[in-house]
């Protein structure tokens, strides 16, 4: 007997996800996916300028603050406080790495920003909801479009405007304070908005106001007003110089310093790097410190220019400071 | 007494074979059911595209083949299971070299193609099957974090066949290749477009 062939459209196969790191413990080095030629990419380059080390680690692992699900954000608040966003929860961070309160938040919450008032701001998708300094929720807004909510991978604040990266519309949204979109950044490049292979969009704002967000398709770092006109652009692919974004779509995550330096997280190469205000790279924090299967590290910088990363695959956040 | 004794006596045996033969003949015919139903697959969790599928099935081409799971793909420009991004970049700076040694992945812009900027493009990959040997080097290369996943290996059943031992189960170092359920599957391929479009 024999069976009659299936057709392409109804070939059975498994309804799971398929995304996982085949042999991924979360303790590889080695990028997956990279052939043993482009190896050296994980070795730190020489002759950069500044060099970090790290200087603490928050929520390590077997400690009483470690998160034990997820690690989804990380944030600097007033007084260099570090805020991290993990396990449905957010926890405060003392300096000498303790936790000095933490609060529940709405489940799957996806990233956070803290305001120069101490407000806390959590974005999950098609939504921002905001907390007091102590944790008290204040309220919040819906993000996107109907029918269409955001898909929220990062928000920020700056002075009245609360932006939002909407993955899913691929643009930033700027709403004021009261949860009124008051326009939208990005939708006015070549193509009408981001090019977004891995589906996540993350931004940050300078003192001066001006938004730099990742546009991972293109390898670049974009800038825009606040009105939504492209400032400038800066990176490009490659897999041999240090300055070059490797991968498919990388940079994966970014924060502004103080000093207008830009930080960039990259994943396949799980590394990140330290732009200064002319665009010359300064410095590398190798994957030594990282774990090879992040897609994201997710980046703040404190106002003494110290690098807060937090790995979500070993959930860990590390504070790093020039050496 | 006897004669009665005799009648009830085989009366209970026929009953008794029959009985078996009923139950003997449903077991046998669920049994077949089953295997009618069941299925070899790849189970994409196990699977470390060690290219055993390309060499092991009984088949010159094997069954086993590429395919790309649309929803996830992230119709990247610079796929690095269609290039080898570690390959010497062209004027463009797109890299030059290809995974696939059969140059069995195609791709084709999605909508108005930028010519100027590559970069400002989607790009739909798809597996050309009658090229593709199952070697997996694009699903490896697919593989977080380098790529979305979107990639997996899996037994064509237009080609399969279906032998009584899959020769490819025996030979898996992962034991990927399980019995699957038919009924109830979704479709492999649903052609989407680029993502958030």
């Amino acid at each position: 007997m024999s069976l009659r062939p299936f057709k392409t459209s109804t070939v059975p196969r498994f309804a799971g996800p398929a995304n996982s790191v085949s042999g991924s413990s979360g303790a590889g080095l080695t990028p997956v996916g990279l052939r043993p030629a482009s190896l050296e990419l994980t070795q730190p380059p020489r002759g950069l300028p500044l060099r970090y080390t790290p200087s603490a680690t928050l929520a390590a692992r077997g400690s009483v603050s470690e998160f034990r699900r997820s690690l989804s954000g990380v944030a600097v608040g007033p007084g260099n406080t570090v805020y991290a966003l993990g396990d449905d929860e957010v926890r405060a961070f003392d300096a000498n790495g303790g936790v000095v309160r933490s609060w529940k938040v709405r489940e799957n919450a996806a990233c956070l920003a803290v305001g120069r008032d101490g407000r806390v701001y959590a974005g999950s998708s098609g939504r921002i909801d905001i907390y007091d300094a102590a944790g008290k929720a204040l309220g919040g807004f819906a993000a996107g479009q109907q029918g269409r909510p955001a898909d929220v991978s990062a928000v920020k604040v700056f002075r009245e405007s609360i932006l939002v990266a909407d993955a899913a519309a691929r643009v930033i949204r700027r709403f004021d304070s009261g949860g009124t979109e008051r326009g939208l950044i990005g939708d006015r490049n070549k193509t009408g908005s981001f090019m977004l292979p891995n589906k996540s969009l993350d931004l940050d704002v300078d003192a001066a106001g001006v938004v730099y967000a990742t546009d991972t398709g293109r390898h670049q770092v974009t800038s825009w007003t606040q009105d939504g006109a492209m400032v400038s652009a800066f990176g490009k692919f490659g897999m041999g110089r240090p300055e070059d974004f490797v991968g498919c779509c990388n940079p994966v995550n970014l924060a502004v310093a103080p000093d207008g330096s830009v930080v960039t997280a990259e994943k396949m190469v799980a590394r990140v790097k330290v732009y200064g205000p002319d665009r010359a790279l300064l410095a590398v924090i190798g994957p030594e410190h990282f774990d090879g299967a992040c897609t994201h590290i997710h980046l703040a910088v404190d106002s003494n220019g110290r690098i807060i990363a937090a790995d979500p695959v070993r959930r860990t956040i590390t504070i790093f400071g020039r050496s | 007494m006897s004669e009665t004794s005799t009648r009830r006596k085989f009366i209970d045996t026929s009953c008794r074979v029959l009985g078996f033969a009923a139950l003997g003949g449903a077991a046998t015919l669920l049994t077949k059911r089953a295997s009618a139903q069941a299925v070899y697959q790849v189970d994409p969790l196990k699977c470390i595209s060690c290219d055993l599928c390309r060499t092991s099935c009984v088949l010159s081409l094997s069954a086993v083949k590429a395919v790309n799971e649309f929803s996830k793909c992230g119709y990247c420009m610079l796929c690095p299971a269609y290039m080898d991004v570690t390959s010497q970049p062209d004027e463009r700076g797109v890299p030059s070299g290809r995974v696939c040694p059969q140059d069995a992945m195609k791709r084709r812009v999605v909508g108005k193609e930028d010519l100027d900027d590559p970069n400002n493009n989607y790009y739909e990959y798809v597996i050309d099957e009658a090229r593709c040997t199952g070697c997996g080097k694009c699903v490896k290369a697919c593989k977080p974090p380098a790529g979305n996943g979107s990639l997996r290996l899996e037994i064509r059943y237009n080609r399969c066949v279906t032998c009584n031992e899959c020769s490819i189960q025996i030979a898996c170092p992962e034991a990927a290749i399980v019995r699957v359920p038919t009924p109830g599957m979704s479709p492999v391929e649903t052609h989407g477009g680029p993502p958030h479009a």
